[in-house]
């Protein structure tokens, strides 16, 4: 009997060995790559050598992919090597961006507080949709005014004095609320932030957290294929479209009509039918105007996107004053960082440029002239166009009505 | 002609108890040959820290020569052999070398020629790395 179980186990001993060796004949040769960064081998190229370089900022050579994706470095089997990932296939999701993008030396906790982007982008507008619930929450009757009481997640202004005097949200709970039409609004108009995946369809297709905005697909792509292995700063307006412009909303019947169709003119299709706009917002990325502190959050939590809006007078100035501009005159200022990380300007130092009135931003990308008028360099099309200033034009605008509504009743281009 | 009589006693008890002990050796040996890989595979392949960049008149006074491989620079100056890493000590990136000296391609740091920063966000120089010349008269940098 023993004998017979000593040869069983032989023969199984055996099998297994034959089996291993046959796999091992059809594995591919391990790859080892060691990132200066971490200095440990990882084996992940094994699979993914053919994968595009992420971004200029983050070679692989330097970062790796554990550093950011997590996952066993070590582990040459598919489902093991991908068991401990980060997020998926997205590890800048809010829930883990801080594990996969956060440091000092990275983007949270740094000296420099413009560089703690993923404290201030939990915080922003886009990552809250703070003013959106508590405008829902007005209407139904659910609070007395239109002050911001909750937030997509619970956050706290981490960057004392607040400007907006906002200092907590706590987690927005739709099935708490006495009110029946505010789960409907959850289901219906809660999937633009920054925190929930995207509405089904090709038009809206993105992904969550960071790579929502820096993650567009790249232009061999389906305009609707959210897969591509891409960080950017360089972001067209088709990916801000994923949230903006994607339909309309009715806070009345709560009900969201959807853009059949993936824009193809953006003129005809992009913005709905009743907004009037400018040259500007048909040339220009969004971007180009829009910096970085507007988008990502300042820190403060803002009640609604038009406290932090971006006014025409930011680039054109008004009738009496020219627009705010910052000589450049040290070489450390962040608005060489930013033209480095997005080369489509050449900036030197003792070039004039213009800041945003929000928080004196540089943007970087447009510049005075010798003439008086301003060259601005599209960060994501590299496109250069000339514009000037409202003073010493024949604009007659009151001072008290530059909100964008009062420029386009002039300046509006349609089809 | 007689048959032996080894083969003759090889009965099919004896057979079947020979090949038994075959199996059990061949197992044996696979076995301890699998447990001795297992224990001796290296899972973190060394990591090289000497580089031989070879023989030293390869590199004249006052040159300045990229070894891409280690990466460094092997500078020739009045005092001798000298290299720097490559390595930026911000985030890992390697640096290129420019007119002035050295910038990051991945963050825009920028060094001098003898590897001082000149601006952020790297907050430390270019590291020196210990280079030697060896008994065959070639140039050996060592990165650790």
């Amino acid at each position: 009997m023993t004998q017979r179980l000593v040869l069983g186990a032989c023969v199984v001993l055996l099998a297994a060995a034959g089996l291993t060796w046959w796999r091992q004949q059809g594995a591919p040769e391990p790859l080892a790559l060691t990132p200066t960064l971490t200095g440990e081998v990882e084996y992940c190229l094994t699979c993914h050598a053919d994968l595009a370089q992420i971004s200029a900022s983050h070679p692989v050579e330097s970062y790796g992919c554990v550093i950011c994706h997590g996952g066993e470095r070590l582990a040459l089997d598919a489902d093991l090597a991908h068991s401990s990932m980060r997020g998926g296939k997205n590890p800048s999701d809010l829930s883990v961006a801080e594990q996969s993008c956060g440091g000092a030396d990275c983007h949270s906790g740094p000296v420099e507080e413009w560089r703690n982007q993923i404290e201030r982008v939990k915080s922003s507008i886009m990552a809250t949709y703070a003013g959106a619930i508590a405008q829902a929450r007005y209407t139904f009757g659910a609070q007395p005014d239109l002050t911001p009481l909750f937030g997509m997640r619970a956050v706290q202004d981490t960057t004392l004095p607040s400007l907006t005097e906002i200092y907590t949200l706590e987690e927005f709970n739709p099935g708490a609320e006495a009110i029946p039409e505010l789960p409907t609004f959850a289901e219906d108009c809660l999937n633009c932030h920054l925190w929930a995946e995207p509405r089904l369809g090709g038009a809206y297709t993105r992904f969550t957290g960071c790579a929502a905005c820096h993650t567009p697909p790249s232009s061999t792509q389906a305009q609707n294929a959210a897969g591509t292995h891409t960080l950017t700063t360089a972001i067209p307006y088709t990916q801000c479209n994923t949230c903006h412009y994607r339909g309309s909303y009715a806070v009345q019947t709560l009900t969201f009509t959807e853009r059949p169709t993936h824009p193809v003119s953006r003129l005809l299709d992009y913005y709905p039918e009743e907004k009037q706009i400018a040259l500007c917002e048909l040339t220009l990325d969004c971007i180009d105007c829009h910096t970085h502190i507007e988008t990502m959050g300042c820190g403060d939590i803002h009640p609604d996107q038009f406290s932090i809006d971006h006014l025409c007078n930011a680039c054109h100035g008004t009738l009496y004053d020219l627009p705010l501009t910052r000589t450049l005159s040290d070489p450390t200022e962040i608005a060489f960082r930013f033209a480095a990380l997005n080369p489509v300007i050449d900036l030197q130092l003792g070039d004039t440029i213009l800041v945003s009135e929000h928080r004196n931003q540089p943007m970087w990308n447009i510049r005075l002239l010798p003439d008086g008028t301003y060259e601005l360099f599209g960060k994501a099309s590299g496109e250069r166009f000339v514009f000037r200033a409202v003073k010493g034009s024949g604009c007659q605008q009151s001072m008290e009505q530059q909100a964008a509504q009062y420029c386009h009743e002039c300046h509006a281009i349609g089809p | 002609m007689p048959s032996g009589p080894n083969m003759t006693s090889l009965s099919r008890r004896d057979f079947l108890r020979l090949s038994s002990r075959a199996l059990l050796a061949v197992s044996g040996l696979l076995g301890s040959g699998a447990l001795w890989r297992f224990l001796s595979h290296p899972t973190e392949p060394p990591v090289q820290t000497e580089f031989d960049v070879g023989p030293a008149e390869n590199y004249p006074p006052g040159s300045r020569t990229l070894r891409p491989e280690v990466p460094a620079v092997v500078l020739h100056g009045e005092a001798g052999f000298s290299a720097l890493s490559l390595v930026c000590p911000h985030l890992g990136c390697t640096v290129e070398q420019t007119a002035a000296g050295f910038a990051c391609p991945c963050h825009g740091s920028t060094f001098a020629a003898g590897g001082e920063v000149l601006r952020g966000p790297a907050g430390a120089a270019l590291r020196s790395l210990h280079i030697e010349q060896n008994p065959e008269g070639h140039l050996v940098i060592h990165t650790q």
